[in-house]
Order: structure tokens, then C-alpha cells, then sequence
């Protein structure tokens, strides 16, 4: 099993799907495709269940601002043969973009969507739980890894409460130090 | 004068505003049924991160893990930094592999320049990576052994890492974030007289883990507490999709560096250790013939090894240029990392800057198998079990 | 003219200890006193025992700064440490009990002082045992009260008010009921070959001819096991398994009250394997190798010789809790019941048997 056997047998199955697709020149010679939105759970179940390709690495998202478009990428490996399969889904970027989710095809996709969901902003349809992974609750809805994302490294990093409005503990209960342990008056 | 009593009242009301909200709607309790939380801030794990276990009596019934408490945003700081600047960052990934993550960014980006490192680099860069499975398996070994109450050998293993370290110190200077490869090469070359050396400690260490392998494998209360437990088959492997010790633990020989072959793995002669059942014991055993295999390799590097340049002679952009500018393209290049496989996918737009940084961890795909593992066994087998996948938790959260 | 003066000398004795007196009492109270000031000091020499021998065994050096090279006085360093530190209470803890709990178990440790003879004075051919008092039914008082700790712990288990520390609770009464009975019913065997309650009868007993570890090494395996999960040492500590329960019954402890529980599991430990010399190791009598030397047991030696025995046996209980890792509580409840009960019936099967024929 080569990537041509398998660039060929993805071109005979999906003419419609598979656009642009090529064997990389450099090791480890990854098979790059550009799918179809609608149709990556096809794509994904036939390359598990005829090509064997039983392990999937990763799920990342790209940004690209000026074309108007998020890329999913999935990197799809496998147990039996070397073969890497590099797929892109574009998903338009509007209010809500959306795309069906891999996990009844792979098991291990759900904290990489999540992950994507968090960073990224893009649903994923069917997903069993759409929580924060490594962000904290207060930061889901603000997809940091997105080109406009106000904040680092363009500026400078987002704090809960910004720099013009004090905090409400402060304001009622003064707790901070001044200069000296004489001069604290913090329980007056 | 303010009440003391109003300000702990107002401070235990901002922090039920901060409890999770998956908690707050904690699962629905039986009479019989408790809450533990192996938490945030606890003496035996090697990173914050957070297992809620509803247990009844000393059974787990079910479990759920909480990430994120290290989150460091580092694939969007590498987005900000040059090539070479981000060089750094990726040692912090992981900070007890980090020769495998420099290995990981600089092959990338090696692939979008279209050059290669000379053989000698090549060499160098595969003997730094051994070194660094070596001192890393010492270590994951030995915190596992002191959550099984073994203090005495993480004592052992770590007196032997120090010679290990102090080989990689010899090289790199550095004992941790070493940020020794460059693009096109290696930052330093062996010194004098560390081949020796190296002869020595290697010999060492490959007689200890005779020595470890047998007290590992005669011991009747270690045997008690880890043969049949935590057992992931080859079914549940492959549907975790795991890589690295945990894999091959369970009887699937599946090595990046045979499998994937960079730098000159394909000159050297080893073989892929595994294990049979899938259980704690096989991880530990796989890992300890990882650690004689190394050591196999590194020699067979020093044999091999010839005199040469370091740099290829027409690098495009010099290897010290700061703002060197990447050809436009796409590369993601897998390595063997001791805990699995790491790659890098840099995604580059022709600026001096990436466009944008994925890390595919290994301690990902550990970490995501780890609730399924917990299922029915008992409080004391979920410390054993989260330490023997020897997951690196800020690789998890980057 | 010795034997006058040690006549007087004894009759003096006789007639402060002996007698009714207002000022026995006190007298007798100062020396009880003197003897718990012993025994700090020799939990003292079993923590540094511990800490050196564990060094040794883990290549590296253990305490070497306070007191010398060889750092003989570093709990007086640690104690002062944890007497400066901050005595915190944690707002929801059930106060009597938290509170009492290490009390508890300090006192408990200390009142198996008054029965147990450490040693033995030899003169004129007499032999006076160096116990505080002796009554007839000292090994049964030993261990009733060595097992009042356990309540010591499961009371600082409760009180803290955590689940970790109730989780050690639980652990802790399952490993307790187990392993009381298998150390019982081996203590019981060596009192019907005996055929007395006293411990100072069992050394005797032992004197005439040859110890009982040798006659019965099945009861000695058995309470050797029993009595370093009685102590709560690896490979039974699960109680402060320091993994999963942060410190288990000790989480919320800090200060001089932790210090104060920590001490009393040294003094356990120094007074079990005293127990153990005394009932199966002979005692304070001559290994029979060396009889055929035919030293002359007077004055202090025999105390000499207890001790000796009573450091080998905390040697050996040290290095099993550097060299073997944890057991988990369900194998540690099974092992207590299904394997070391059925022996210790057959033990006791054993020992009547002996009893018969015992020279006594």
C-alpha cells in the first residue's frame, strides 16, 4: 500500500469530494486532499474500513482571514501501513460554521473537536459534548486562535476585569497593600 | 470598620461562581456513592489537572477529567515569534522530552526549506535523541514507582539518570530545555572525549536495568499490584489510538522510527520491543528494554559516526539569520518521542513568521484514554495506573 | 561486704517501692516518669535508625548536620521546627474529636510502657526485670491497649471532616480487624505453651529451652506480618498512602499535633518490637550459640543483650518498608483472612501440642 494506490482508489470512489488531490515528493509522503464539507464522514468511513487506515492523529483548523474560510485539517494514520492522509474540509466563515463530526468513525476524535470547538469556534454537528477542554469556563465564545482575536499577541493579554473598572470586591472592601505594615488600613 | 465575617462571606460567594459548570451539575448521587476529587493541586502528579471519581466504598464507578490548567496558548505564541525564535518555546512543551520536540519543529521546518542536515548532524541529532529516552523512562518509571509506595527505586532510577544527564550536559550545556538542534545542523559538536565516556555510562546502565527488570519481575506484592490491572487490549489500543510504550505494551509493534524513518534510523540495527497482555507490568517492562535498546543504538551511532561538517554548505538564509523567510507550504513530519509519536504541522505563508502551529502530543491521546481505563477498579489502582501511561500533562495543554 | 551493701541497698528499694507509703506513690510516679523520658529518647534513636538505614539502602547520605556527622540529634531539630509552625484549625472540624485524636494515640503508645520489661538486673543470682510493674496478666493488657490507637486514628479520620481522611478510616478499621485477630491468636499460642499471662513468665519459659521463634516458626511468620501491619508500616501503610489520600488520617494536621501523632507511631514501632523480642526472640536471654562461652550474666548485661535483639528486630522492620511497595487494601484484607487466619488456627493447633510437653 502506497499513497498512489490510495490516491487512486479515493479518486475512483469520490469524484465529486476529492478535489486537488497529490502525493507529497518529501517523506513521509503525505497524501493531501481537499474534501468536500457535506461529505468527510464518507471519506473518513471508507478510508477506515477498505484502506485500513485505523488511526487518526489529529484534528486542527486553520484560519485564513483573507480568503473568508476556516480549513479542518485531519491527519489520518494507520497501524498496518506508512501511509499519511492529510484531509481539508473548508468551512465558510459566517455566524455558525459547522461541520459533522468523526466520531462514530474514530473514537479518539472527541477531544481534538473539542479542542477546535474551544480555539477555533467551529460546531461540530453531533458531538456528544462541546465543553472547554484546555481553556477555562469563562473563555468559551471567544476563539482566541482566530486572526481578529483582540487580544495576545496583538495587544496585550485579556484580564477579567479591565484596567478602567475596578474590581467589585475592591471598591467595597479595600484589600490592598499600601507601603508599610504601619500604614495598612485594610479593615478600617 | 469592616466585618470580617461579611468579607469571607463575599469571598466564598465569588468563588462558588468559579466552581465548573459540568460540576455544578454534579452526576445524581446514590446513598452509597461519593465524590473524590484527585485535584488541581496534588503531591503525586506531575501537572495540575483534575479526576472527579464517583466511588462507592473503594470502587470507581465512573470518572471524568478535567485539562487545562496549564494553558499556555503556545501555538498562538509561535504564530507571533520567528522560526528561530520559537525554537525555545517548543522545548517547554514538554520539558523532560525536549530534544524530541526541537526534533519535531526543526524537521519541519527543515521539509519547507528543502534542506538537509549533513551526516555527521544527522548522527548527532539521533544520538541526542536516545539520550533523552533514556534519562525520560528513567524518570517516568520512577514516579510511577513512588505511587506504588517503591520509593527505593525512583531513588535508584534517578541516580542513574544523573550520569545520563550529565552526558547530555557534556553536549548541550543544559540539563532540561536543552534547545540543541538548529535548521540545517546541530548547535555543537561531541566534545573530546565523551565518546569514552559515554562507553562507560552506557555499559552502566545497560547492567542496571538487568538488575530493575529483576526486581521488577520477582517481587510477589509489585506483581499483586500490577499484573491484570489496567489492561487495555488491542481492540481498546487502536480505538484510543494510542502511540508509543502504552501501545506496544499491548502487542502491536508500531515504532515512528521504523515505521516513519528519518535521519539515519535506517542504517542502525534494532528491534521494537513489546509486550504482551497490555497491562501495567508489560508498560514498565517495555519501557526498561526501551532503555537497553538506546543504549544499543547510541553505540552503534558512535561506531558509525564519521568526521564532517555540521552545516550543509549552501544554507539559503545562513543559520544564524533571525528573520529568515519560509518558503510558503504545508509539512508535518512524525518522531519518536519516548511517549509516543510528536509532530509538528507549520503551516507557512513566505513571511519570517509562522502562519500558524499545530502540535499533535502525544500525551493527548494517553491522557483521553485514561477515563475509559478507570472503570471498576479501585482507588489505589487509578494513581498506578494514570502514572504508568507516563503522560507529560503540560503537553497535554500546551 | 558487697552482698551487705546490696542487701541494704535492696531492702531499701523494697521499702520505697514495697510499702504503702504517703511518699510511694510519688516516688513510684517520678520513676514512671523517667522511664517515658526514656522512651522518647529511644524513639528518638529509631527515627535517626530509620533515616540512616533508609539512606543506605537508597545509595545516599541521610542526616549528617545536626549533632555531629552523623546527625544523631535531628529530631531535636524537627521538633523545635514543628513546635514553631503555625496551629491551624480548619473552620469545619469536629473539635473535641480532631483534637483528641492524637492525644489519643500518644497515650495509648505510652501506657504499654508500664508492663513491658525492658531488660533484666541480675544479682546474686536473682533476676529483676526492668518493668515498671508486673501483673499476672501483662501480654493480655499489651495488646487491648496497643489497639486503642487504632480508635486514635479512626478519630482523626472523622474529625477532619475530608474524604480523603475518611477513605484512611475505613481502610484503617478493615486493616485493624484482620490483623488483631491473626496477632492474637498467635500471642495466644505462645501463652498455652507458656501456660501464664505474665510476660516475664514467657522469658523464663523460654530460658529452660530454646526459644520459640525456633519451635514455632509458622507463629513467628505470622506475627512477625501481623505486627508490621499492627504498626501501619509499607507494605500496610494504606492508611497514609500518600498518592490518592493527600496524607490520609494526617491531612489536616500540621504543627505539633501532627508531630505528636508521628511520634507516636515511632513509639509504637520501638514498643512492638520490644513484644516481639520478649515473647518469640528469648528476651533478654543469652543466644544458645554462646552459652557454651560461659559468660557470667551480671548486672546489666542481660539488658545489654535485649537491646541488641530489640535493634535487630527494628532493622529488619525498617528495611521491609524500604523494599517492598504498598499493597492495596482489598489484597490486604484477604491476605488477613484467608490466609493468615486459617494458619494461625493451625499454629494454635500446633502450640497445644507443645504446651504438653513443654519443660515447665
Amino acid at each position: 500500500m502506497d499513497g498512489e494506490t490510495v490516491l487512486d482508489s479515493l479518486k475512483s470512489q469520490f469524484q465529486d469530494a476529492v478535489m486537488d488531490a497529490m502525493v507529497d515528493s518529501q517523506p513521509p509522503h503525505i497524501v493531501c486532499a481537499n474534501v468536500d464539507k457535506e461529505k468527510i464522514v464518507d471519506v473518513c468511513a471508507y478510508l477506515k474500513d477498505n484502506l485500513q487506515f485505523n488511526r487518526l492523529s489529529g484534528i486542527t483548523s486553520v484560519d485564513f482571514l483573507d480568503k473568508n474560510k476556516f480549513e479542518v485539517v485531519y491527519m489520518i494514520a494507520s497501524y498496518d501501513h506508512s501511509v499519511i492522509v492529510k484531509l481539508k474540509a473548508d468551512v465558510v466563515r459566517d455566524e455558525n460554521p459547522s461541520i459533522d463530526t468523526v466520531i462514530p468513525v474514530w473514537w479518539n476524535a472527541n477531544w481534538y473537536e473539542r479542542e477546535v470547538y474551544e480555539l477555533m469556534g467551529i460546531y461540530f454537528n453531533g458531538h456528544p459534548e462541546m465543553t472547554v477542554l484546555v481553556l477555562t469556563d469563562d473563555m468559551m465564545g471567544e476563539w482566541p486562535f482566530r486572526k481578529d482575536y483582540p487580544g495576545f499577541p496583538q495587544t496585550a493579554a485579556k484580564y477579567p476585569y479591565s484596567d478602567d473598572q475596578e474590581s467589585v470586591v475592591e471598591s467595597e472592601y479595600p484589600l490592598k497593600w499600601k507601603s508599610w505594615p504601619s500604614e495598612r488600613h485594610y479593615l478600617e | 470598620m469592616v466585618n470580617k465575617h461579611d468579607v469571607k462571606k463575599r469571598m466564598r460567594q465569588l468563588a462558588a461562581d468559579y466552581i465548573h459548570e459540568p460540576q455544578q451539575e454534579a452526576y445524581k448521587l446514590d446513598d452509597t456513592e461519593m465524590m473524590l476529587h484527585i485535584g488541581p493541586q496534588n503531591p503525586i502528579q506531575p501537572g495540575p489537572f483534575l479526576i472527579d471519581l464517583k466511588i462507592s466504598g473503594e470502587t470507581v464507578r465512573d470518572s471524568k477529567l478535567y485539562m487545562g490548567y496549564g494553558h499556555k496558548g503556545i501555538e498562538k505564541i509561535l504564530e507571533s515569534l520567528t522560526y528561530i525564535q520559537g525554537l525555545p518555546i517548543t522545548d517547554r512543551m514538554c520539558y523532560l522530552s525536549s530534544l524530541s520536540n526541537n526534533e519535531a519543529y526543526v524537521s519541519s521546518v527543515e521539509r519547507l526549506l528543502d534542506i538537509e542536515p549533513p551526516e555527521r548532524s544527522q548522527y548527532i541529532r539521533v544520538i541526542m535523541q536516545e539520550l533523552s529516552r533514556i534519562q525520560s523512562h528513567l524518570l517516568g518509571t520512577g514516579e510511577y514507582a513512588t505511587d506504588l509506595g517503591f520509593v527505593t527505586m525512583f531513588l535508584f532510577m534517578i541516580r542513574e539518570r544523573e550520569y545520563v544527564l550529565g552526558l547530555i550536559e557534556d553536549i548541550t550545556g543544559a540539563r532540561i530545555t536543552h534547545c540543541f538542534p538548529r535548521f540545517g545542523g546541530v548547535r555543537e559538536d561531541l566534545p573530546e572525549g565523551w565518546r569514552e565516556k559515554a562507553i562507560d555510562v552506557l555499559a552502566m546502565i545497560n547492567e542496571k536495568c538487568e538488575t530493575y527488570k529483576e526486581l521488577f519481575s520477582s517481587d510477589r506484592t509489585y506483581r499483586m499490584r500490577t499484573v491484570g490491572i489496567g489492561t487495555l487490549t488491542k481492540e481498546d489500543v487502536i480505538k484510543v489510538g494510542l502511540t508509543g510504550p502504552a501501545l506496544r505494551a499491548a502487542g502491536i509493534d508500531y515504532d515512528v522510527r521504523k515505521v516513519y524513518p528519518t535521519l539515519t534510523y535506517p542504517d542502525i540495527d534494532f528491534k521494537v520491543q513489546t509486550g504482551n497482555n497490555g497491562d501495567i507490568f508489560d508498560r514498565i517492562m517495555v519501557r526498561i528494554n526501551e532503555i537497553q535498546e538506546s543504549c544499543w543504538i547510541i553505540e552503534q551511532a558512535l561506531d558509525q559516526i564519521k568526521p564532517g561538517p555540521l552545516f550543509p554548505d549552501e544554507l539559503p538564509y545562513g543559520r544564524r539569520t533571525p528573520s529568515m523567510r519560509v518558503p510558503p507550504g504545508e509539512a508535518y513530519v512524525p518522531v519518536e518521542d519516548p511517549r509516543g509519536e510528536i509532530a509538528i504541522y507549520i503551516v507557512s505563508d513566505g513571511t519570517d513568521k509562522p502562519y500558524r502551529v499545530k502540535v499533535r502530543g502525544p500525551s493527548f491521546a494517553l491522557m483521553q484514554g485514561l477515563p475509559p481505563m478507570l472503570e471498576n477498579v479501585y482507588i489505589a489502582d487509578v494513581p498506578a495506573i494514570a502514572a504508568s501511561m507516563d503522560s507529560c500533562n503540560s503537553e497535554v495543554d500546551r | 561486704m558487697l552482698e551487705e551493701q546490696m542487701d541494704i541497698l535492696l531492702g531499701l528499694l523494697y521499702t520505697i517501692f514495697g510499702n504503702e507509703n504517703w511518699w510511694g506513690p510519688w516516688i513510684r510516679g517520678v520513676v514512671g516518669l523517667c522511664a517515658m523520658g526514656a522512651i522518647m529518647v529511644s524513639a528518638m534513636f529509631a527515627v535517626w535508625l530509620e533515616r540512616k538505614y533508609a539512606s543506605d539502602i537508597q545509595s545516599r547520605i541521610g542526616p549528617n548536620r545536626v549533632g555531629g556527622r552523623y546527625g544523631l540529634l535531628q529530631l531535636i531539630a524537627d521538633a523545635i521546627k514543628l513546635f514553631a509552625k503555625e496551629d491551624l484549625k480548619p473552620d469545619k472540624v469536629d473539635t473535641p474529636v480532631w483534637v483528641g485524636a492524637p492525644i489519643l494515640m500518644f497515650g495509648s503508645a505510652l501506657l504499654m510502657l508500664i508492663a513491658i520489661p525492658f531488660g533484666a538486673f541480675v544479682f546474686n543470682g536473682t533476676t529483676y526485670p526492668l518493668a515498671v510493674t508486673q501483673f499476672d496478666i501483662s501480654i493480655l493488657y499489651l495488646e487491648a491497649v496497643s489497639a486503642i490507637g487504632i480508635i486514635g486514628i479512626f478519630m482523626a479520620g472523622w474529625g477532619s471532616n475530608n474524604k480523603f481522611s475518611v477513605i484512611a478510616a475505613f481502610r484503617n478499621i478493615a486493616r485493624m480487624i484482620g490483623y488483631e485477630v491473626a496477632l492474637g491468636l498467635t500471642i495466644v499460642s505462645v501463652v498455652i505453651v507458656t501456660g501464664s499471662l505474665n510476660i516475664v513468665d514467657i522469658v523464663e519459659a523460654q530460658r529452660s529451652v530454646v526459644w520459640f521463634a525456633f519451635v514455632m516458626p509458622l507463629g513467628f511468620m505470622i506475627f512477625g506480618v501481623s505486627l508490621i501491619a499492627d504498626m501501619g508500616r509499607i507494605p500496610f501503610d494504606q492508611n497514609e498512602a500518600e498518592e490518592e489520600l493527600i496524607a490520609g488520617w494526617g491531612t489536616e494536621y500540621s504543627g505539633m499535633r501532627f508531630g505528636l501523632a508521628y511520634f507516636a507511631e515511632y513509639i509504637h514501632m520501638v514498643l512492638g518490637s520490644c513484644i516481639a523480642v520478649l515473647i518469640f526472640l528469648g528476651g533478654w536471654n543469652m543466644p544458645g550459640f554462646l552459652v557454651d562461652l560461659n559468660i557470667p550474666l551480671i548486672g546489666l548485661l542481660p539488658a545489654g543483650i535485649f537491646l541488641a535483639k530489640w535493634v535487630l528486630v527494628m532493622m529488619f522492620v525498617i528495611l521491609i518498608r524500604w523494599a517492598l511497595p504498598r499493597i492495596r487494601i482489598d489484597q490486604v484484607t484477604s491476605i488477613g483472612w484467608k490466609i493468615l487466619f486459617p494458619l494461625a488456627m493451625v499454629n494454635l493447633v500446633w502450640a497445644a501440642m507443645l504446651g504438653l510437653v513443654w519443660p515447665w
